[in-house]
């Protein structure tokens, strides 16, 4: 807890960030979607990572990833657990996504594959990583809908996703993310298309991993109030840009930037009590 | 099997009985306005057909009772006699054709659907690469040049020039006989099937569950094995009863060019020849084919597709 | 005090002026597409050419010269594409035949598009049991060999040019009528349509005046895929002996006859084949460019 009073990288560190710079080609050229980035987090840390549509936050993340689009390309270096994954060979980086680092999308609704059943796209994780049979691989994924808090009756395992809610895919989706024990979890605009309870449900469970099983996770979001509810430190970004970086306590009560301040002021008054 | 399969082919069944009688109306309306049919006037027939005729169809009863008779003749196979072949009915024209007509459809659609397949899932996978537009070349050929131009030109070129193979004839269903007329008959269809298969494989691997796929650090391999596939063959499936009316059209020009004795055969000499009953008779068949093809179909894609309300 | 006449007014300059940017962007995208330039301009002379061209050649289509038939194509003799078994020069009758295939390409297309507009636009605008009842016959005749009927429809007829175009496009309206019931059906839930009713536009009205405009871009792209599909069509039943006939001539006919004599004559298929086939593919680039342009994907 100690490191999280101050805004720096201690021991623990997990993922160092340095240079990053996303590009794109397009019918209209080359567009850069991120600008030099530098961010870090440290063990069982939460950053927030708040920005417009087009800010270039998901981005950064899909290329550290390796989840870029095929007309995208990054370079600069991005350090978890002693690799460099921009640099790493595709075969490196499948080791750790899936096993070390989960990613949770922003649209359950289309996230999930149509055809197979919930149980098979949780076990084949732990079956490609772990070496686990069929079986182990199924209780293992009953295990873990239980951390996300789905109902046992409900036979999940041998359910369609097109048979769910919003809410309960994307419990599913951040249940595929634990299935190997991650150290790091992204999650990009996870309540964005969740109503406001299911919403406050989800950020519950975020709040559970980090303290009890110390993940660290990045929460990607356009909502100050998500991140204020979840994040020690926060990003704010604008343009592919960094233009704000701190404790989450300091940004909201003194920032520094322009547009961090102008953000601030969007918020409804009858928030700004967090 | 789920009950419900039941009752959802009994639900299609429902539209697709009706369309099979209309069609079968059609048929049956058209020969009976056939000016030089059987039905007019105007016939000069030589009087063995004649007489073959009035007892077929009952030419002294009322229209609609000729018509459920045609109807309860056909449900037993009884297309009625020839209208130009003296001593055959158009039972035995169909069955004599059916073995040719069958071996070349059937290899077609199977050689279709799978080579179409692959080659669509190949070029969406190595998209914009040599592979890619090799085979796009190539599915172009297969559109734009027709049958009844591929067809003759194979048949030049490896029949005449090379020397290779057969350039008509059945002989007994001998495989090599059977080369240059599938290789025709296909090659439009593994043109179409292979662009649908490239475009929604494509549309697939853009899709957000894919992206989720490579998010879990799943061989590439693996993800389009089980991921991939099932999702981007749907359209397919619907192509299935189009592609196989496709391929019927093309076997009336393949066994006409190549020589081959099938059911189109006698379908094209019929309509020169105005034989009428016989003409109808083919129409049927092909059409109640088809129906059932369409079941099939309808079947295949809830088997595959979870979200289908059965 | 609401104007209602000035208001629907407005409405459609609102829909037309909508209308007339995304036209601009299109065109500007398809010219820079290469290959449906090239297509564009390919087919415009090949058209020319039909049209124009055999007033400047010496032969006429039907002049049969007994001397000097299965010519091979030459310079000296004027036959530039060779000659057939009447003695007919080849070139010459292969224009004509362009002028008749391309004619009918674009006849019984325009027939395809009135009914399957009409159908689909109703289908669309009304829905409910009605649409599900009219798709649900699209779909079953969809896949029936549409060939096999206009044989059908020939056979009984007879072999009359003007019932070939009647015929062929009263079969290839289904994929015409399907298109313009999904787009009218995404257009009906489209505020300016919601609007159009609240101010008491007729349900006619609407259709004519607000639907119809807004289908002309997936129309035109699907003309451009269907011409092809009808020329081929025609060619498959003159092939056969059951289309176009003597003393006519289309392009269909004269790769019959050139498939006949390839062994001797080869020329006799091949140029009539590559006509068809450059026109077919021209149809086919230009259909791609012009989808692509009006619906651009990025990948």
């Amino acid at each position: 807890m100690q490191s999280i009073q101050k805004n720096i990288k201690n021991k623990d560190l997990l993922l160092d960030v340095n240079n990053l710079n996303v590009y794109f080609d397009t019918t209209d050229g080359r567009i850069q979607a991120v600008k030099n980035a530098n961010l870090f987090i440290n063990k069982g840390e939460c950053l927030g990572i708040v920005g417009e549509s087009g800010s270039g936050k998901t981005q950064t993340f899909f290329s550290i990833t390796g989840l870029l689009s095929s007309n995208g390309y990054c370079n600069g270096s991005a350090i978890f657990k002693g690799f460099d994954l921009i640099s790493a060979s595709e075969n490196k980086k499948r080791e750790f996504l899936g096993k070390s680092i989960g990613f949770i999308f922003q649209d359950p609704m289309t996230s999930l594959t149509p055809h197979m059943k919930i149980g098979e796209q949780l076990s084949e994780i732990a079956t490609f990583h772990d070496n686990l049979s069929k079986s182990e691989a199924l209780k293992r994924a009953s295990d873990v809908l239980e951390i996300v808090k789905l109902p046992k009756s409900r036979n999940l395992v041998n359910s369609y996703p097109h048979e769910l809610s919003g809410g309960m895919k994307q419990r599913i989706m951040i249940a595929i993310s634990l299935m190997c024990s991650p150290e790091l979890i992204i999650a990009d605009e996870p309540t964005t298309a969740l109503d406001v309870t299911t919403q406050s449900e989800i950020l519950n469970i975020f709040n559970d991993l980090r303290n009890d099983m110390d993940i660290s996770i990045v929460l990607i979001s356009h909502n100050i109030g998500v991140i204020a509810e979840t994040s020690d430190r926060v990003i704010v970004m604008k343009d592919g840009k960094i233009v704000e970086n701190g404790l989450t306590y300091d940004v909201l009560t003194d920032p520094k930037d322009e547009y961090t301040k102008h953000l601030l002021s969007c918020i409804p008054p009858w928030l700004e009590g967090r | 099997m789920r009950i419900n399969m039941i009752k959802f082919i009994t639900k299609r069944l429902i539209i697709a009985i009706p369309t099979l009688l209309i069609i079968i109306a059609f048929g049956f309306i058209m020969m009976r306005i056939a000016p030089g049919g059987p039905f007019t006037n105007e016939r000069a027939l030589p009087p063995e057909i004649e007489r073959n005729i009035q007892e077929a169809y009952n030419l002294n009863k009322p229209i609609y009772e000729q018509f459920f008779i045609y109807i309860k003749n056909l449900s037993v196979g009884d297309f009625g006699p020839s209208f130009k072949y003296k001593d055959f009915t158009v039972k035995e024209l169909i069955i004599s054709g059916l073995p040719v007509s069958a071996t070349l459809g059937l290899s077609s659609i199977i050689i279709s659907l799978f080579l179409g397949s692959i080659l669509g899932i190949i070029a969406a996978i190595k998209k914009n690469t040599y592979f890619d537009y090799t085979i796009m070349g190539v599915s172009l050929v297969g559109i734009c040049v027709p049958s009844f131009v591929m067809a003759p030109i194979l048949s030049l070129f490896f029949g005449l020039y090379l020397g290779l193979l057969p350039t008509s004839g059945w002989n007994g269903g001998n495989v090599l006989n059977l080369i240059l007329p599938i290789i025709a008959l296909s090659l439009p269809q593994i043109a179409v099937i292979s662009r649908m298969m490239r475009a929604s494989t494509i549309e697939v691997l853009n899709s957000n569950f894919i992206r989720t796929a490579k998010s879990k650090g799943l061989k590439s391999s693996y993800i389009i094995r089980k991921h991939v596939i099932r999702a981007s063959i749907l359209p397919i499936i619907e192509y299935l009863a189009p592609a196989s009316a496709g391929l019927m059209t093309g076997s009336i020009i393949v066994e006409q060019i190549f020589g081959l004795p099938g059911i189109g055969r006698y379908f094209v000499v019929g309509a020169l020849q105005r034989d009428y009953t016989l003409v109808s008779g083919v129409m049927i068949l092909y059409a109640s084919l088809l129906i059932i093809l369409i079941l099939i179909t309808d079947i295949l894609r809830a088997y595959l597709d979870p979200r289908v309300k059965v | 005090m609401i104007n209602k006449q000035r208001n629907i007014e407005a409405i459609e300059e609102l829909t037309i002026i909508k209308g007339r940017s995304l036209w601009v962007d299109a065109i500007r995208r398809l010219f820079l597409n290469k290959a449906a330039v090239i297509s564009l301009i390919t087919l415009i002379i090949i058209a020319t050419v039909s049209i124009f061209g055999p007033f400047f050649l010496q032969y006429d289509f039907s002049d049969t010269d007994w001397g000097s038939i299965y010519q091979p194509p030459s310079f000296k003799t004027g036959h530039y594409l060779g000659t057939d078994g009447n003695g007919r020069d080849l070139l010459v009758r292969i224009l004509h035949g362009g002028r008749l295939s391309l004619s009918i390409g674009l006849i019984a297309t325009f027939v395809s598009v009135f009914i399957g507009v009409i159908y689909g636009t109703i289908a669309g605008f009304f829905g409910g049991k009605l649409d599900i009842f009219m798709m649900r016959i699209v779909e079953i005749l969809y896949a029936m060999p549409y060939l096999i009927f206009v044989i059908i429809l020939m056979v009984v007829f007879g072999r009359n040019i003007y019932f070939l175009f009647i015929a062929i496009g009263a079969v290839e309206w289904l994929t015409m009528a399907r298109i313009v019931r999904g787009q009218t059906i995404s257009l009906k839930e489209k505020e300016f349509i919601e609007t159009s009713k609240a101010l008491g536009q007729s349900n006619s009205l609407i259709i004519i005046k607000h639907i119809i405009p807004n289908l002309a871009g997936p129309i035109i792209v699907y003309i451009t895929l269907m011409v092809p599909s009808v020329i081929i069509l025609e060619s498959f039943l003159s092939f056969l002996g059951l289309g176009v006939q003597e003393p006519l001539t289309s392009w269909g006919v004269l790769i019959s006859e050139g498939s006949r004599e390839m062994e001797t004559a080869w020329w006799l298929l091949i140029f009539p084949g590559s006509f068809m086939v450059i026109t077919l593919a021209s149809l086919n680039f230009i259909g791609d460019g012009l989808r692509d342009a009006i619906d651009p994907k990025e990948y």
